[in-house]
C-alpha cells in the first residue's frame, strides 16, 4: 500500500492538507528555514539543538520525487498536526532530527521513534511525523471531574498567599505533612493529558496501519486532487469543520433533527486548490464546494453586479482594497425558502414562536426599503499610517519657579486610515440617522459635503461620513472627506482594474504586502491574527484576490502572488503555504 | 498586575509620546511633598488602542476601572506607613494624565514608605526596585538616582522604537526652603532665587546614558 506514496499516510482525522508536488524548488532551502514556518510548528524543537544548522532538504535524506504533506485536523476531543514525506536515506534523516528515539512497535513493516512531542513513523522508506494533543478543554473537564469526585478545594484558592507568609522551616513542615502520593492538580492534569495522547495516538495509528485508513482512502476529491499536475494542492473539509464547531453543541442535544437538516445543508462543503507557479507569480485557484441547497443560496446571492460608482473613491495606488458585490435581497428570498421549512419541521416551542416572528417581520416589513438602504456593493481601503490631528494636554513651567501649568494644545498621532463604504439607493435614510444623532451630541456636525463625527475613534480621532452619489462612506481619512468627495477622479482605480473587478465575480482585493505588512499597526488586530501579519512582515510583493464563476455546486476563488525575482520561488511557495495554512487552522 | 508597572514602569512600556514630571519639596525641617504626573493625553489613540485589548505580549492589559482600583489600594497602603502624612492621587480618564502627591516628614519615610507598598502590591517581588535606594538627604546635599529597574526595562527597547522613545520627557524639579549651592549635574537650571532645580531629559536620551538625571544638589550652609 504505501509503495512510493507518502500521501497515503495523512491520517483520516486530517482536516486540512497542502499536498506540495514541485519539490525541486525545496532542494535549496535550508532546514532550519524550512522548520521555522508556522506549518512546521512540530518540529521547531529541532532549531535548537544545532542539528539543522547549514543543511538543506537535500542533506536530510528527503525524496524529492515524492510529495510533502502537511496536515492538520481538530475533533472535539483532539488536534492532529504533522507532514509525511518520501525518505531516500534514513542515516540522513536521523542525523538532522536527532532527537528521536526508537519506540516498540507491534506493527509489521513500521517503525516508530518518538521525540519530546513528536512520532515519527516510517514506512517503506514513507514518514510521518505527527503531533496528536488532547484538546486542552476537554482534558481540563476530566481533570476537575476526578479532581473535586476526590473531594478536593479548588485548586485556585488562596493557598499561595497563605504559604508567602510562612517562613522556610514552616514551609518544610507543612511539604512533609503532605500525602507525597497523592497527586496535585497539576501533576493529575499532566497524567490525564499524557494517557489521552497515548490513546488518540494509538487511535490515529490503528485507523492508519491496521485498518489501512487514510484521507486518500476515505476521499475520492482528495485523491482526484492530487492528479493535478502542479507546484501543490490544498485541500480542507469544511463539512467536518462545521461538525465540530463547539457552538453547535446546544443545538446537537437540543434539536437533533434540526441539526441533522443544517448537517444535510453542509454536506460536501469542501475547499480545493491548485498552487500554480508562474514565471512571477503563485497563483491559488481554489474552487469551494457546496451542497445544492446552499448553492442555491449563493447563487442568487452572487447574482450581482459591481457598482463602478465605487471606482471613484479607491485610488489606482491603494495600499490594500477589496470589493464585496451581492445581491442581498435574491439571498434573503432564497435562504428564507430554503432555511425557515428547516425551522418549521421542529416541534420546540421557543423555536416556533421564533420562526413566527420571522414570518410576520417578512409579511409586515418593507424589504425593498431595507435593501435598497444597502443595496449590497461594498467596499474598503487601507491607505497606510497617517498623521491625524488630535488634543493634548501640555505641561508648561514657569522659567522663575519651574512650577507648571496645564494647557489644551493640537497634536498629532499616527493612525491607520481605512474608509469602509457601500452603495445605498435610499441615502436619506442614514441622513435622517445623522441628522437624529445631531441633535444628541454636538460631536456630529454637518460640512457642506459630509458629516464629522468628532472624538469618534478611541475618543480622539474624527470620523468622517459621506453620504454622497449613491454612497455612504465611513473613513478616517480626513483629505478624502474635505478634498475627494466626489472620489479621486483620474486618480480613482484604472479602467483595467475596473474591468478585473467586474469581471471577477462577488469578490476582489488587492495588497501591497510590503506596505501592509509593515504599516499595519498590531494592537488593531486579534490574538489569532497575529501571526498571520507577523509571518508576511518584511515580505515584498502583491496579493490579488478574486472570485469567479459561482455554480450550483461551486464557486471559483483565485489568489495570486506576485513578486519580483524568480530565483527565490521556492521561498515564495513557501511563504504563500504559510499564509494559507495561517488563515484555515 | 503590578502597581510598580503603573506608577513606573508600564508608561515607559506604552513606549509612547510621554512626560513625567517628578517634583520634590524639601523643607529645612526634612519634611516636604513628591508630586508625581504621568501625561500620556499626546498618545490617547494608542493607549485607548491598548486599553481595548485583553492582552498585548502575553501580558494582560488592565482596564481603567482596574487601574483605579489599584491606585486607591496604593494609596490606602502609604497612608498606613509612618511618616506619610497625606497622599493624593488623581487619574483623568479622558486625557490619561495621572497624579500623585504624598506629603512626608523625612525623605527616608517616603522612600521606605514607597518600597513597603511596591513590595506589598508586587508579589513576584521586584528585588532591584525594593532593594536599591533612588535617593538620600543627610541635611545638606540631596542625591537622586533612577531605579536600575526602569533603566534595564528603557536598554531592553529596540530600534524600531527609538523614534517613539526620542518624543518623550522626563523633569525632574526639586525645591528647597534654602538656596542651593551646587548641582552635580551639568544639565541641571537652576531659578534666580537658587531654591529650585530642573532636569530635563528625553526617554531616547535615558536609554542611551542612564545616569542623566541623577544628581546632587548641595545647599548653602
Amino acid at each position: 500500500m504505501f509503495g512510493q506514496k507518502s500521501e497515503l499516510m495523512v491520517p483520516q482525522e486530517a482536516v486540512t492538507v497542502f499536498s506540495i508536488n514541485n519539490l525541486d524548488l525545496l532542494k535549496k532551502i535550508g532546514v532550519d528555514k524550512l522548520i521555522s514556518y508556522d506549518f512546521m510548528n512540530e518540529i521547531h524543537q529541532e532549531l535548537f539543538d544545532g542539528s539543522t544548522d547549514n543543511k538543506s532538504l537535500k542533506d536530510a535524506g528527503i525524496d524529492f520525487d515524492q510529495r510533502l504533506n502537511i496536515f492538520y485536523g481538530k475533533t472535539q476531543n483532539m488536534e492532529v498536526s504533522g507532514f509525511t514525506f518520501g525518505i531516500t536515506d534514513q542515516s540522513a534523516l536521523f542525523a538532522v532530527f536527532d532527537d528521536f528515539d526508537p519506540l516498540p512497535s507491534e506493527i509489521k513493516g513500521v517503525n516508530a521513534y518518538g521525540s519530546f512531542f513528536n512520532n515519527l513513523v516510517i514506512k517503506n522508506n514513507n514518514g510521518l511525523l505527527i503531533r496528536v494533543e488532547p484538546v486542552e478543554s476537554y482534558v481540563i473537564s476530566i481533570t476537575d471531574s476526578v479532581w473535586f469526585s476526590r473531594g478536593n478545594l479548588s485548586p485556585y484558592y488562596q493557598g499561595f498567599e497563605f504559604d508567602e507568609s510562612l517562613n522556610e522551616e514552616e514551609l518544610l513542615t507543612q511539604d512533609v505533612s503532605f500525602e507525597l502520593l497523592e497527586k496535585n492538580y497539576n501533576e493529575l492534569r499532566d497524567s490525564i493529558q499524557y494517557v489521552l495522547q497515548q490513546e488518540y495516538l494509538s487511535k490515529v495509528f490503528h485507523g492508519l496501519f491496521e485498518e489501512g485508513k487514510s484521507l486518500y482512502s476515505n476521499s475520492a476529491v482528495f485523491q482526484e486532487l492530487l492528479l493535478h499536475p502542479v507546484a501543490g494542492v490544498f485541500y480542507m473539509d469544511n463539512e467536518r469543520n462545521f461538525d465540530r464547531a463547539k457552538n453547535l453543541w446546544y443545538l446537537k442535544s437540543v434539536l437533533p433533527s434540526l441539526y441533522l437538516d443544517i448537517q444535510e445543508l453542509y454536506q460536501g462543503n469542501i475547499i480545493t486548490g491548485d498552487l500554480v507557479l508562474g514565471t512571477q507569480s503563485i497563483d491559488f485557484k481554489i474552487t469551494a464546494a457546496y451542497s445544492e441547497p446552499l448553492g442555491s443560496i449563493y447563487l442568487e446571492m452572487n447574482n450581482a453586479k459591481f457598482d463602478k460608482r465605487v471606482a471613484k473613491y479607491i485610488k489606482s495606488d491603494q495600499s490594500a482594497f477589496f470589493t464585496y458585490t451581492i445581491n442581498l435581497e435574491q439571498a434573503y428570498n432564497k435562504a428564507y425558502d430554503i432555511i425557515l421549512p428547516l425551522l418549521e419541521k421542529e416541534k420546540n416551542i421557543d423555536l416556533s414562536l421564533n420562526v413566527l416572528s420571522l414570518k410576520l417581520a417578512n409579511a409586515f416589513i418593507n424589504k425593498d426599503a431595507v435593501f435598497d438602504a444597502y443595496k449590497g456593493c461594498m467596499f474598503g481601503t487601507f491607505n497606510g499610517i497617517r498623521k491625524v490631528k488630535t488634543r493634548k494636554i501640555e505641561f508648561f513651567y514657569n522659567e522663575d519657579t519651574f512650577e507648571y501649568g496645564e494647557r489644551e494644545t493640537d497634536a498629532e498621532e499616527d493612525m491607520p486610515i481605512f474608509t469602509l463604504g457601500f452603495t445605498t439607493g435610499r441615502p436619506d435614510v442614514p441622513e435622517l440617522v445623522l441628522e437624529h444623532l445631531s441633535t444628541i451630541t454636538s460631536n456630529f456636525e454637518k460640512k457642506p459635503n459630509y458629516w464629522v463625527y468628532h472624538k469618534a475613534i478611541f475618543d480622539s480621532a474624527p470620523l468622517y461620513i459621506l453620504n454622497t452619489n449613491g454612497l455612504f462612506i465611513l473613513t478616517n481619512d480626513e483629505d478624502l472627506a474635505k478634498n475627494h468627495p466626489d472620489g479621486y477622479g483620474k486618480a480613482g482605480l484604472s479602467k483595467k482594474t475596473l474591468k478585473t473587478i467586474k469581471n471577477a465575480g462577488s469578490m476582489s482585493g488587492f495588497a501591497n504586502l510590503k506596505s501592509v505588512a509593515n504599516q499595519f499597526p498590531m494592537e488593531f488586530l486579534l490574538p489569532e491574527q497575529v501571526p498571520l501579519m507577523e509571518s508576511l512582515r518584511g515580505k515584498s510583493g502583491t496579493m490579488t484576490l478574486s472570485s469567479g464563476k459561482t455554480t450550483l455546486r461551486n464557486t471559483e476563488i483565485s489568489l495570486s502572488y506576485g513578486f519580483e525575482t524568480l530565483e527565490d520561488s521556492g521561498n515564495h511557495l513557501l511563504d504563500m503555504l504559510n499564509t494559507l495554512y495561517l488563515l484555515t487552522k | 498586575m503590578k502597581i510598580t508597572y503603573i506608577l513606573f514602569l508600564l508608561p515607559l512600556l506604552l513606549n509612547s509620546c510621554i512626560e513625567i514630571i517628578d517634583d520634590l519639596s524639601i523643607h529645612n525641617d526634612g519634611s516636604g511633598t513628591f508630586k508625581y504626573s504621568i501625561n500620556l493625553s499626546s498618545s490617547k489613540l494608542k493607549v485607548n488602542s491598548i486599553l481595548s485589548l485583553d492582552s498585548l505580549n502575553g501580558k494582560k492589559v488592565p482596564d481603567l476601572a482596574e487601574i483605579e482600583s489599584k491606585l486607591l489600594e496604593f494609596k490606602s497602603l502609604l497612608l498606613e506607613e509612618p511618616g506619610i502624612e497625606m497622599v493624593k492621587t488623581e487619574l483623568n480618564k479622558s486625557d490619561f494624565i495621572l497624579k500623585i502627591s504624598i506629603e512626608f516628614n523625612s525623605i527616608s519615610q517616603l522612600q521606605s514608605g514607597i518600597k513597603n507598598v511596591i513590595a506589598q502590591l508586587n508579589k513576584e517581588k521586584d528585588h532591584k526596585l525594593i532593594e536599591e535606594n533612588w535617593i538620600s538627604w543627610d541635611g545638606k546635599t540631596l542625591v537622586r538616582e533612577i531605579p536600575s529597574a526602569i533603566t534595564s526595562r528603557l536598554k531592553s527597547f529596540d530600534y524600531s522604537e527609538i523614534e517613539l522613545l526620542k518624543s518623550g520627557t522626563y523633569t525632574s524639579i526639586t525645591r528647597f526652603d534654602k538656596p542651593i549651592l551646587k548641582t552635580s549635574n551639568s544639565n541641571c537650571k537652576l531659578n534666580p532665587s537658587r531654591t529650585a532645580s530642573m532636569l530635563q531629559v528625553n526617554a531616547f536620551d535615558l536609554k542611551v546614558n542612564n545616569s542623566l538625571i541623577e544628581n546632587a544638589i548641595t545647599l548653602t550652609p
